[in-house]
């Protein structure tokens, strides 16, 4: 049942002048049930103190542990390793982010600045009052706004996207899909027209060249293909 | 204007205080002329595969394209004026698509590592999309230019002599797989970008679309396979009469 | 050394953080948030469930109002709530939601007309009022007399994070993740800021401001096993516990019956609500044994408590986690399963590579009762200040404020941070605006140097002692005697095994020895704060010598009005010591809105009465039954209490408007 598996990671720390980037290969043995979580953490607990990586939730829901496994962006937290036949599984940092240590790069920043670039929030114009019976919402268009507030931050769709590895200013899948889910929300008072001052560039909209890897990568399976190719047409239009 | 240019170039954003709308522009005339484009060329590797149903037909599609149903015989100015035309919207899509590509080594290294590294089948379909468009620049453009320069040099023999005895077929081998590869993909992908095929699962219409341009692909392939043969055939076998114009012997025949 | 000037600092970017910072915010204060992850990471992410809030718009919730969430609150808590808080909590609750649902939250809405629900694992429909079509829906829950959960599908605190936090960037707050506070800066028990260190680069710098305000979640990765994320230690308790704030009722803490093993993610109650069963290693069906009424369906805590005993008798799956049970859906059928549980079967199946829909053994999922949540913490004032340090402020998970006592209801802990952040977020920032800093940069300079020179020194430790294996020592120990039992002999045990543990760190070796963006470093730092905390709860719950909520003592099975109607007060005196000193502040039962009975549910008869319940309780009826006027006014004269910022003005409902 249990075998022995090796895991091997990229170390690399850019703020230490003497660090050069190396392959660490760890092997432990496999137990049942066990995630890239469980296995970091035996790594870290007793093979390498050193090693960095993010993990916060270990459930799949706060989209810290985002890496490279084997070549794919994915969640850290939801790979088993009994996923792997061989037992090889190669760790590498994502992309695009900026490596802030070993398997940890820094998200935050990076969606910090994608938020307020598209102003990831409620534009509603007028006061209401709390006191009073909520707005009322119909129910399908509650859900259809929720489908698309899942995102979870994780980026997987922004390092698995071409463009903008090569295009540092692209907001990605995440920040198009988050104007979609505003341009839906019917508290949000803003006009196409609005949203095009937001994402009506090449490092916007009209950037993304319908490459479908952050459809095929994202962990919520958000419908980024429909909603992007939606907001090209209304954008085109504005 | 000139100060609207400088206020556009610096801000992105037009001296009305709006953000500029160019840039929906190019991106809709790219989709635009890679629509036409590829329109054209399923229709042009139809026209040319009339050469499998033998030299008559051939001739005749060439005389309908030089006007013969409107001026007496035809003139093979009408065919330079549509490569003329043809060639103005190639140059402005490749010019629009041409902004896609990598533009220095680092991204492109970048981008070849990404894509080998995660074996994503839509990312390597744009790959194929990028290689295939680069070569179509250079290939294109030569046979556009033949085309119009001398548009009085199409035809069963005119063409098979060209392809056979001018060795022209390895440049049409390579511009029938890129061409016919980038349209497939590019069909594709604009479906894709504007959710012209979505429905109700656009998970699963995505693959079924996948599915059928695929099949189509693989079948404009073999006709263009096949007429190419041909044509090198007919060219083989004119070799010895070459600059001869085919002529419609009669019609009983 | 870098000093950063600000006039409100929040420490921690959760739900409670990020409503408290745009209350600052919005009362015009430069405000800043810290957080140890990128804000939306913050575990409030986590809350599945969803939000109390007596909205009344569903049929199930119809009649709801303050009063009917007020009770079901206090006798959650098994009364050792503060019932002014829990007053002042359910009447903003319904604008906190009303709030949200401006900010994008999108809530599942009300659609009107029949729908189908299960009730008593019994299919039943209902029909809900064409009026309500359109309104915010809510879900049953446990212990509350109406449905009153109001929720996102199953991603309640995910959406609700992601539109405070929105809003809070609308507003302009400054929030800078990957900081972590590893000290308070305190003179004369007043607090000026933290000492923050950067998680990117490993720089210190000192964070002055005029008020300050912890927002820093649970504590239960003190546990070995608690469904909590990685980043719940407890380091926001630690350093206000060594500034010398106090801590209360620490030992209070809630465990869930069925986390999935190893992993500790949450199965959902719906499992065992729909016809789940817990089974053991031989896979028998042992609740009915236990308990014959109620059977798998009992409350959470009696639940959790039966799985252990059981589990000490032997019954319990070995497995390289340790023993665990088995948590049996499959008989519900694969469709039912599919259609209903659907993301609990998502979890097996990734986590565990078990399909619950297979058929037999083989669809069984392992679960454990886990730590979930804390109801204790730093101990606060109604306005959220610190009883005994000026200055400090706290509210969310991390607070002990008190709405929950020894025991919380599902969905008011989300609603509670909303709601504190509403309150006390305002309350602070009238501090901030009244105060300024009056704190010479020596002071600031002295604690900075005190952190800089503790991290070199620990650095330069040289011992035998391994970090890790401390931390994994301690989380066993509260595992196995700080857990769902508890008793004496084990307690006793603890406090002093984990005192123990306190000094061994000072004897341990930490390899690397770089000061920076070194994982093994901050572990160093880190467990003995968390050994602090760990021994508050321990010591707490030693000598807190009765059961109440989820305190539950084998050896002083009974609640003991008496004696221990109070809250456990724990701080440290002394830097160097190895142990919390403790006492008690006393609950006013002459005060209650509501005097200490019965619960409704769980044992009966199990209370040592205190001869001033009934005395308060007849005064109570005497005012109700002399009442002339609404509700409103009988509240007020039952227990008046105080809201800013027009929170006190009356919510509308469906159908009763302003009633
Ligand atoms: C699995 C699960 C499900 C739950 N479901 C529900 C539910 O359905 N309904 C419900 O009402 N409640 C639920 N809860 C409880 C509820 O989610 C939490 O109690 C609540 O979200 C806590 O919010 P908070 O803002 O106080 O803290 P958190 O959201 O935990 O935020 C803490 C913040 O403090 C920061 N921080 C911590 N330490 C430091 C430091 N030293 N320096 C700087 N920053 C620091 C962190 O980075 C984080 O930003 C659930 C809890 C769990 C674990
Ligand atoms: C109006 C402009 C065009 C005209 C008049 C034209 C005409 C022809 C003719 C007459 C041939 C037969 C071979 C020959 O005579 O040399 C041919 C072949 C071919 N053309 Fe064009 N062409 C045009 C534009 C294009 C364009 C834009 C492309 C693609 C970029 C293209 C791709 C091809 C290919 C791939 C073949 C080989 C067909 C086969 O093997 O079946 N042509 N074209
Ligand atoms: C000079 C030759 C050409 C070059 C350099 C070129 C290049 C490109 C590139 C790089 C793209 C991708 C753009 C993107 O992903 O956004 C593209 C798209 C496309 N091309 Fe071409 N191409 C050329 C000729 C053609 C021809 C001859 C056709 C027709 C058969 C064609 C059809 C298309 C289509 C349909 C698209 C998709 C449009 C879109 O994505 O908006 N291209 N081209
Ligand atoms: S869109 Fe999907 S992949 Fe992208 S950040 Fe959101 S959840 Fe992650
Ligand atoms: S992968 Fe990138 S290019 Fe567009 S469709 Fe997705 S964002
Ligand atoms: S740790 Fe939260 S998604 Fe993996």
């Amino acid at each position: 049942m249990s075998r022995e598996i090796t895991i091997t990671a990229l170390k690399y720390n850019p703020s230490d002048k003497n660090s050069k980037p190396t392959f660490a290969e760890y092997k432990l043995t496999e137990t049942p049930g066990m995630t890239l979580y469980i296995a970091l953490t035996k790594i870290k607990a007793s093979i390498d103190h050193d090693l960095s990586s993010d993990f916060v939730c270990r459930a799949g829901i706060c989209g810290a542990c985002g890496m490279v496994i084997n070549g794919k962006p994915r969640l850290a937290c939801k790979t088993l390793t009994s996923e792997f036949k061989d037992g090889k599984i190669e760790l590498l940092p994502l992309p695009t982010f900026k490596l802030i240590k070993d398997l940890s790069v820094d998200t935050g920043s990076w969606m910090k600045n994608m938020s307020i670039r598209v102003n990831s929030w409620i534009e509603a114009k007028e006061q209401i009052d709390i006191n009073k019976i909520e707005k009322r919402v119909e129910p399908e268009v509650a859900q259809e706004v929720f489908e698309l507030d899942r995102c979870i931050e994780c980026g997987l769709c922004v390092a698995s996207c071409s463009t903008a590895i090569m295009r540092k200013d692209f907001v990605g899948a995440v920040g198009l899909n988050r104007v979609a889910r505003f341009q839906i929300d019917p508290h949000d008072k803003r006009t196409d027209s609005d949203f095009y001052e937001l994402i009506g560039d090449d490092e916007g909209i009209f950037g993304c060249m319908s490459l479908l890897a952050c459809e095929d990568h994202c962990p919520k399976n958000l419908p980024l293909q429909s909603k992007i190719a939606y907001m090209r047409r209304k954008m085109v239009k504005a | 204007m000139l100060r609207d240019n400088i206020v556009e170039s610096i801000l992105g954003k037009t001296t009305q205080k709006r953000k500029s709308r160019i840039p929906a522009k190019l991106d809709f005339l790219q989709s635009a002329t890679g629509l036409i484009l590829a329109i054209f060329i399923i229709f042009h590797l139809l026209f040319e595969a009339s050469i499998l149903f033998g030299k008559d037909s051939m001739y005749a599609i060439t005389k309908m394209f030089e006007l013969d149903f409107f001026i007496k015989d035809g003139s093979p100015i009408f065919i330079s004026i549509l490569a003329f035309i043809i060639f103005v919207i190639f140059i402005f899509h490749a010019f629009l698509a041409m902004r896609k590509f990598p533009n220095s080594y680092r991204e492109y290294l970048r981008l070849k590592t990404h894509a080998k590294l995660m074996e994503h089948s839509d990312t390597n379909l744009w790959i194929i999309q990028i290689t295939t468009g680069f070569m179509l620049f250079f290939l294109g453009s030569i046979h556009l230019y033949i085309m119009l320069t001398q548009p009085e040099n199409i035809g069963p023999f005119a063409s098979s002599d060209r392809v056979y005895s001018d060795v022209m077929w390895p440049m049409y081998l390579m511009l029938l797989v890129s061409v016919v590869l980038h349209a497939g993909v590019g069909v594709y992908r604009l479906i894709i970008k504007w959710g012209w095929l979505d429905g109700e699962n656009p998970k699963k219409n995505r693959l079924k679309t996948r599915k059928i341009i695929k099949i189509v692909t693989i079948i404009y392939l073999i006709i263009g396979l096949f007429s190419l043969i041909t044509y090198i055939k007919i060219g083989y076998e004119h070799r010895d009469n070459y600059g001869e114009r085919y002529k419609v012997v009669s019609n009983e025949n | 050394m870098k000093i950063k000037y600000t006039e409100a600092l929040i420490i921690g970017g959760g739900l409670a953080g990020l409503r408290s910072a745009i209350a600052t915010t919005k009362k015009g204060l430069d405000t800043i948030v810290l957080s140890l992850v990128p804000v939306k990471r913050s575990h409030s992410a986590a809350a599945q469930g969803g939000m109390q809030a007596s909205l009344a718009n569903s049929v199930m919730g119809e009649g709801d109002n303050e009063d009917v969430h007020f009770a079901d609150t206090v006798k959650g808590s098994d009364w050792g709530c503060d019932q002014e808080v829990a007053r002042m909590f359910v009447q903003t609750a319904p604008k906190a939601i009303r709030e949200l649902a401006s900010w994008g939250v999108p809530w599942t809405r009300i659609k009107g007309g029949n729908r189908e629900v299960v009730i008593n694992t019994k299919r039943t429909t209902i029909k809900e009022r064409d009026e309500a079509h359109g309104l915010i829906n809510a879900r049953d829950f446990g212990g509350t007399k109406k449905w009153r959960t109001c929720y996102t599908a199953d991603a309640t605190g995910h959406t609700m994070l992601y539109a405070v936090t929105n809003e809070a960037m609308r507003l302009g707050v400054v929030i800078e993740d990957k900081k972590e506070a590893i000290s308070l800066i305190t003179e004369n028990s007043q607090c000026y800021g933290a000492i923050v260190r950067d998680l990117k680069t490993g720089e210190l710098t000192a964070y002055v401001a005029k008020g300050t305000l912890i927002a820093t979640g649970g504590y239960g990765r003190i546990y070995k096993q608690s469904t909590n994320a990685t980043i719940c230690k407890g380091t926001g308790h630690a350093i206000a516990l060594e500034a010398g704030a106090y801590l209360a009722n620490m030992e209070a803490v809630q465990f869930h019956p069925t986390p999935i093993v190893p992993s500790g993610i949450l199965l959902t109650e719906g499992c065992r609500g729909d016809g789940g069963v817990l089974r053991d290693k031989d896979g028998y069906r042992f609740m009915p044994d236990y308990e014959p009424e109620k059977k798998d369906l009992a409350s959470r805590d009696v639940v959790s408590r039966r799985m252990l005993e059981h589990i000490k008798k032997g019954k319990g799956v070995k497995s390289p986690y340790g023993d665990h049970l088995w948590l049996d859906i499959s008989i519900l059928g694969r469709e039912h399963i599919e259609k209903n549980l659907r993301d609990v079967q998502d979890i097996s199946k990734t986590f565990n590579g078990i399909d619950p829909a297979d058929e037999g053994k083989k669809g069984w999922m392992p679960v454990l009762p886990m730590q979930h949540y804390s109801m204790g913490g730093i101990r606060v004032t109604p306005k959220g200040e610190s009883v005994n340090i000026k200055g400090l402020f706290a509210c969310g998970e991390a607070a002990c404020w008190d709405l929950h006592g020894f025991n919380r209801l599902g969905g008011n802990s989300v609603s509670e941070t909303v709601v504190a952040g509403m309150i006390i977020g305002d309350y602070f920032a009238d501090f901030c605006s009244r105060n300024d800093i009056v704190i010479g940069t020596t002071v600031v300079e002295e604690e900075l140097k005190r952190q800089d020179d503790y991290i070199n020194y620990l650095l330069s430790l040289d011992g035998d002692e391994k970090i890790y294996d401390i931390k994994d020592r301690m989380r066993i120990i509260m595992q196995d005697k700080v857990g769902i039992f508890r008793n004496g002999k084990d307690l006793d045990d603890a406090v002093r095994e984990l005192s123990e543990l306190l000094e061994k760190t000072k004897h341990i070796t930490v390899e690397n020895k770089c000061r920076l963006l070194n994982p093994e470093l901050e572990e160093a730092y880190k467990v003995p704060m968390m050994l602090k905390v760990a021994l508050c709860v321990a010591k707490g719950a030693r000598d807190r010598t009765e059961s109440r909520g989820a305190h539950y003592r084998e050896d002083y099975l009974k609640r003991d009005d008496k004696n221990w109607l109070n809250k456990t007060i724990t701080y440290w005196e002394n830097p160097d010591d190895l142990e919390p000193s403790i006492k008690y502040e006393p609950l006013d039962i002459m005060k209650m809105e509501m005097p200490p009975a019965f619960r409704g549910y769980g044992r009966k008869g199990q209370t040592i009465e205190n001869p001033l319940s009934k005395k308060r309780q007849d005064e109570v009826d005497r005012i109700k039954a002399e009442h002339k006027g609404d509700r409103y006014e009988l509240q007020e004269k039952l227990m008046p209490y105080d809201l800013p910022n027009g929170y006190k003005a009356k919510n509308e409902r469906l159908g009763v408007s302003y009633e």
